[in-house]
Parts: structure tokens; C-alpha cells; sequence
């Protein structure tokens, strides 16, 4: 089963327009609250009308403005959950399931199933307050799942949870994802999150597509500056193209995915926690892409720790990242002066 | 505990006991006045206090009726609306709260009168709408309607709407959505706004008196009754002795639609 979706949406003055496509596999939507996800996940779902473009899943074609098409939610047959209040607090867990069922002389056996797949075994009677959120949360995608969906769309199903519950339901979901042969569009604003479950990233900022790749491929290469600063990057510098190197504050750096041209200006992008820290050497001469700077900030993240180093002469500030124990072994607390490197394969040049 | 936490609890205790009593004792007065006055034993045996009972309960039960048929979609769609229209109806949806009755009275003869600019073109098919029952009930509708829409408006719109959308992906029709999801999880707004609702179209007097008149047995409500008593010879007595029917009435109904409401309720 493939999803695909490309189509324009207007509500009040926000423009929505996204292009994308989710085969079996976990595709995050990924931006910032207001970027437009979950208005996409709403015109999938057949609940905000496009203005133009199409919706398929499989070879069925849910809305086409050529041709007008367009099938009402209840034909759509897709898998829909929401971050809070999904079920209907009136009804028990088994009711909030099998709602809209009573005809599927079927129904209750694809839910028997689904209650030990989704660990929700004993849970029928209760009502929605008497279940605890992961519990609310397995229920809800249990009823998503029963009718048969040919697409699961999961808006912040786990936002409103705690930490503890959400990485348990996280793991539940990536099993699920092998289990179930369809597309699951998962929408987002935590990187972590995105990081863990996607198979592809659309990144999503102001209502357009920035960025829709395979989830390493969005992580180690951005498309822009913008979906650098999105994905967490701490370290974005501009600099200029000269004799193959990208001059940045004063200092040539070699970047292997470098390829432009003489003079142009680009942006040039390194993770924190790709930056190396190596002692100084009075006596040696600098090698290749690196500069000596002092810490001037220095925060303990218990496992990690980040500084903030501001170059002496040639050379941007940046930020490094360095785990707890080369931290101690180093004995950075102590000295301040370091050689920073950044090296060729982790630099990443992004094109103005 | 405090001297001047105590002092506190004391001062809000003295407020709430004097408001209790200000409320308590004009309605002490009616029952005291029945049980010690002889008049009002003649006055509870006469005809024309059932008959204005009767039409009491008629009208205010087919307003109650009709408010809620026509008042239900009213709050929804404006609920559900974001437009900039919706929020203006809202807002004007107060004014008959803040009318004097005497004035919704005059309005409605302006509109339905014999001489009012629809009144006149109804007359025209032959149907007279002031001075008759029907009357009773658009003018109890008119001052009423409101308490019903606007409390059935604030359970839709505190409602998460997005249930609603969930709903129609789980496959369940817009009349399924409404009646399985939508209407238990307002149905306390609804049966509170009814309740306002009747008490207010029981309780109408001015509206009623401009639009419908007093006669006996046609527009003379409970209200209207007690107010033609008092200015009559039987006075204050014939005015007690039908409010009492009329407040013990209200007392009984009052119970049973709470009761029905914390009980019948599809929802808790």
C-alpha cells in the first residue's frame, strides 16, 4: 500500500502545500507547532477540504481536484489518532472500538486480536477515565486499527504522556511498524522522536515541504540552512568558496561534499557532537580544518556535556559536545585552551 | 485554625445565611398567608385557577418543545461556525436576555401585530396570531429561547471538536456522529439550558400581557392570573393563593427535571 499526497490547502490565511508519498514504511512529519502537520494529516483524513492537488492511497484515489473527486472521512479508510481526548469518554474501551461496527459480523474477532497484539487485554469495560494514558493510547490505536485501515495517521499520539510511557509506546510503535503492512505518517515537533521512528522525514516549516528524505539523509544532510536549524544542527556558519575550500571567519575548511563553485557564498553546517577537542601543541603547526579557542561556557547534561568555544583567531565560535567520559579523561574543567577540528566528512556544505 | 482564618469562614457563613433568608422569607409569606388565610381554600376550588394552571403548562411545555428543536441546530451551527458572522449572532443572542419584557412585548407586536409589518400580510390569509394562545407561545419563545440556545451553545463549543472528526474516520455518519457522540457528551448543557428555559417561559408576564392580553381561558397564564387577582377584589389573597398553586407546581416540576437530568442523563 502507498500513500501518496500532494495538494494546497487554505484555512484562514495560512497556506498549506505538501508533497510526499509513504509506502509500508514510518514517514514523520516533523516542524515546528503551527508549520502545518496536523492540518495535513486532517486533509488525508478527508476532515479540511484541499484547495487543489491529490490524495491516493493505493489505487484508490481519494481526492482529485481535476476531476473532482473527493470521498467523505467515513470512505476514506484511514487509521486516525489524535494526541489528547481521542476516545469518547462515554463509552467503554470495547464501545470506543467497536463503534460504527455492529454490522462487521468480523469485528470482534480482528479486535480479540488486536487486544493481545496491543496488550490491552481486560481493558473492554472500563471507560476512558478509568484507563491510564498509555492504555488510552493503545486503545485508540486499536480502534484505529480494527476497520481495516490501508493508513495509519498518528497526530502527537504520545505528546501528552510521560516520558517513561512514551519511549515504552515508542518501542510498541516500531514493532508495530514491522508487524503492519501499511504506511504510518507519524506527525511530530521531537526530534528525538522523529530521529527514533522515522523511516523517511518530511520536514515541514510554514506550511511547505523543505525537506523529504530517508531519515539520515535529513539528519547528516539538510537541504538548507533552515532544516539545519529544524533538525538540531548547533553549528551553521556562511561562508565563501575560494579555491575549493569554504572560507569561514578568516579560516579555509575543507568540506568534502563541497562542490561549488569559485566565489559563491554557502552555508556550512557541523552536528556539536562532530567536533573533536584535541589538546594544544605549542610547538606544532595547525593541520587541516582546525583552530585553537577557549571555552567560555561549559553545560552538564549528566551523560554529555556542551561548550561553548570562541575562537582565538581565524575561526567561527562553535558549539562541542562531548560525552562525560573522554570529558573527564581530557580534563576539560581544567583547561580552557583547546584545538578545535572540525572535520572534512562531518562538514556539510548547504547551498545559498 | 486562625483567629483570622475562623473570622473569615464566619463572614462568608453571616453572606450566605442572610442572601438564604432574603430568599426564603417572601416565599415563607405565601405559605403562611395560604395556610392562615380563608380565602384562599375558595380561591384554590375555583375553575379559573385550573384553567390558567392548564394553559400555563400547555404553553410553556410546546415553547420548551420548540426551543429545543429549532434552538439545538441554532447552537451547533453557531458552535461550530468560524465566521465572523456567527460570532456577532452570538452576541446578539443575549439581547432578549437583557430586554424588559415589556419591551420584547412591544417588539413582537411591531413584527406580529395586527399593524406590525408581518402581522398585517398574516392577517391578509386570515390568520391572527396576536391575542390568541399562539401568542402565549412566541412571546414566551421570544424572552425564553435564548437561556436554552445559549447554554446549549456553550456545551457544543466546549466540546473537543476533533472527537467529531475522529468519528466521521471511524466511518460513523454526521446524524450517527451527533447522536452517539456529540449529544451525551452535551446532553448536562442541554438539560440545564432546558430547565432555565421552561422556568423563564413559565414565569412570563410582561411579553406576554402587551402581545397576548389576559383573557381567561386563552392568554391567561398563571403569571397573568395572579396579576388580574391582585388588581381585583380578591387582592392579595386571590393573587396568594394562585401563586402557591403556581409555586408549588414549579417546586414539583423543578425536582423532577433535576432528578431526571442528574439520573437519565446517557452521560456521566
Amino acid at each position: 500500500m502507498t500513500l501518496s499526497a500532494a495538494f494546497s490547502a487554505r484555512v484562514g490565511d495560512f497556506h498549506l502545500e505538501v508533497t510526499f508519498e509513504a509506502r509500508n514504511e514510518l514517514v514523520v512529519l516533523y516542524g515546528r507547532s503551527g508549520s502545518g502537520k496536523s492540518l495535513t494529516l486532517r486533509a488525508i483524513a478527508g476532515l479540511v477540504p484541499p484547495d487543489a492537488g491529490r490524495i491516493a492511497i493505493g489505487d484508490r484515489t481519494v481526492f482529485d481536484a481535476a476531476i473532482g473527486v473527493e470521498l467523505p472521512p467515513q470512505q476514506r479508510r484511514v487509521g486516525y489518532v489524535i494526541q489528547e481526548l481521542g476516545l469518547f469518554p462515554h463509552l467503554s474501551a470495547r464501545d470506543n472500538v467497536l463503534i460504527g461496527l455492529e454490522r462487521d459480523a468480523e469485528a470482534p474477532a480482528r479486535y480479540e486480536a488486536l487486544r493481545a497484539l496491543l496488550s490491552i487485554e481486560g481493558l473492554d469495560e472500563r471507560q476512558p477515565h478509568q484507563l491510564s494514558g498509555g492504555q488510552q493510547q493503545r486503545v485508540a490505536l486499536a480502534r484505529a486499527l480494527v476497520r481495516r485501515s490501508e493508513v495509519l495517521l498518528l497526530d502527537e499520539p504520545f505528546s501528552a504522556l510521560d516520558e517513561a510511557l512514551r519511549s515504552d509506546l515508542r518501542a510498541e510503535l516500531l514493532r508495530l511498524r514491522r508487524e503492519l503492512e501499511l504506511p504510518i505518517v507519524f506527525v511530530t515537533h521531537d526530534l528525538r522522536e522523529a530521529h527514533l521512528l522515522a523511516d523517511r522525514i518530511v520536514v515541514i516549516d510554514g506550511g511547505r515541504v523543505l525537506q523529504f528524505a530517508a531519515r539520515d539523509e535529513v539528519f547528516r544532510r539538510p537541504s538548507s540552512r533552515r532544516v539545519a536549524e529544524l533538525t538540531g544542527i548547533a553549528n551553521i556558519f556562511s561562508g565563501e568558496v575560494h579555491g575549493g575550500l569554504v572560507e569561514v571567519a578568516g579560516l579555509p575548511l575543507r568540506a568534502d561534499d563541497g562542490r561549488d563553485s569559485e566565489g559563491a557564498t554557502v552555508d556550512l553546517a557541523i552536528r556539536a557532537e562532530r567536533c573533536i577537542l584535541r589538546r594544544v601543541d605549542p610547538d606544532g603547526a595547525l593541520p587541516e580544518n582546525c583552530f585553537v579557542a577557549r571555552v567560555t561556557a561549559d553545560l552538564a547534561f549528566g551523560n554529555t556535556h556542551t561548550l561553548h568555544l570562541e575562537p582565538e583567531g581565524a575561526g567561527p565560535p562553535v558549539e562541542v559536545e562531548v560525552a562525560s567520559r573522554p570529558y573527564e579523561v581530557l580534563g576539560i574543567a581544567h583547561e580552557r585552551r583547546w584545538v578545535v577540528e572540525l572535520p572534512a566528512a562531518d562538514l556539510h556544505v548547504m547551498p545559498r | 485554625m486562625s483567629i483570622r482564618a475562623s473570622l473569615g469562614g464566619a463572614a462568608l457563613a453571616v453572606a450566605a445565611a442572610v442572601l438564604l433568608l432574603f430568599l426564603a422569607l417572601p416565599l415563607a409569606g405565601i405559605a403562611w398567608r395560604a395556610l392562615t388565610d380563608g380565602d384562599v381554600a375558595t380561591e384554590l376550588s375555583s375553575g379559573a385557577t385550573w384553567e390558567a394552571l392548564r394553559l400555563s403548562v400547555v404553553t410553556s411545555t410546546l415553547t420548551l418543545a420548540l426551543a429545543v428543536v429549532l434552538g439545538t441546530p441554532l447552537a451547533y451551527l453557531l458552535a461550530r461556525s468560524r465566521s465572523a458572522g456567527a460570532r456577532v449572532v452570538t452576541s446578539l443572542l443575549d439581547l432578549p436576555l437583557v430586554l424588559p419584557p415589556t419591551v420584547a412585548g412591544i417588539a413582537l407586536l411591531t413584527a406580529f401585530g395586527r399593524a406590525g409589518y408581518l402581522g398585517e400580510a398574516l392577517d391578509g390569509i386570515g390568520l391572527t396570531v396576536s391575542f390568541t394562545t399562539a401568542a402565549v407561545v412566541l412571546a414566551q419563545l421570544f424572552v425564553s429561547a435564548p437561556f436554552f440556545v445559549r447554554a446549549a451553545y456553550a456545551g457544543f463549543a466546549s466540546m473537543d471538536p476533533h472527537l467529531e472528526g475522529v468519528a466521521y474516520t471511524l466511518g460513523l455518519s454526521r446524524w450517527r456522529t451527533f447522536r452517539s457522540v456529540t449529544l451525551p457528551l452535551v446532553w448536562p448543557a442541554l438539560a440545564g439550558g432546558a430547565v432555565l428555559c421552561w422556568a423563564r417561559a413559565l414565569g412570563e408576564l410582561g411579553a406576554t400581557l402587551l402581545f397576548a392580553g389576559s383573557l381567561p381561558g386563552e392568554t391567561q397564564t398563571m403569571p397573568l392570573a395572579i396579576l388580574a387577582a391582585f388588581e381585583s377584589e380578591a387582592g392579595l389573597a386571590g393573587a396568594v393563593s394562585l401563586s402557591v398553586v403556581l409555586l408549588g407546581f414549579a417546586f414539583l416540576l423543578l425536582v423532577a427535571l433535576h432528578r431526571l437530568t442528574a439520573t437519565a442523563g446517557p452521560y456521566r
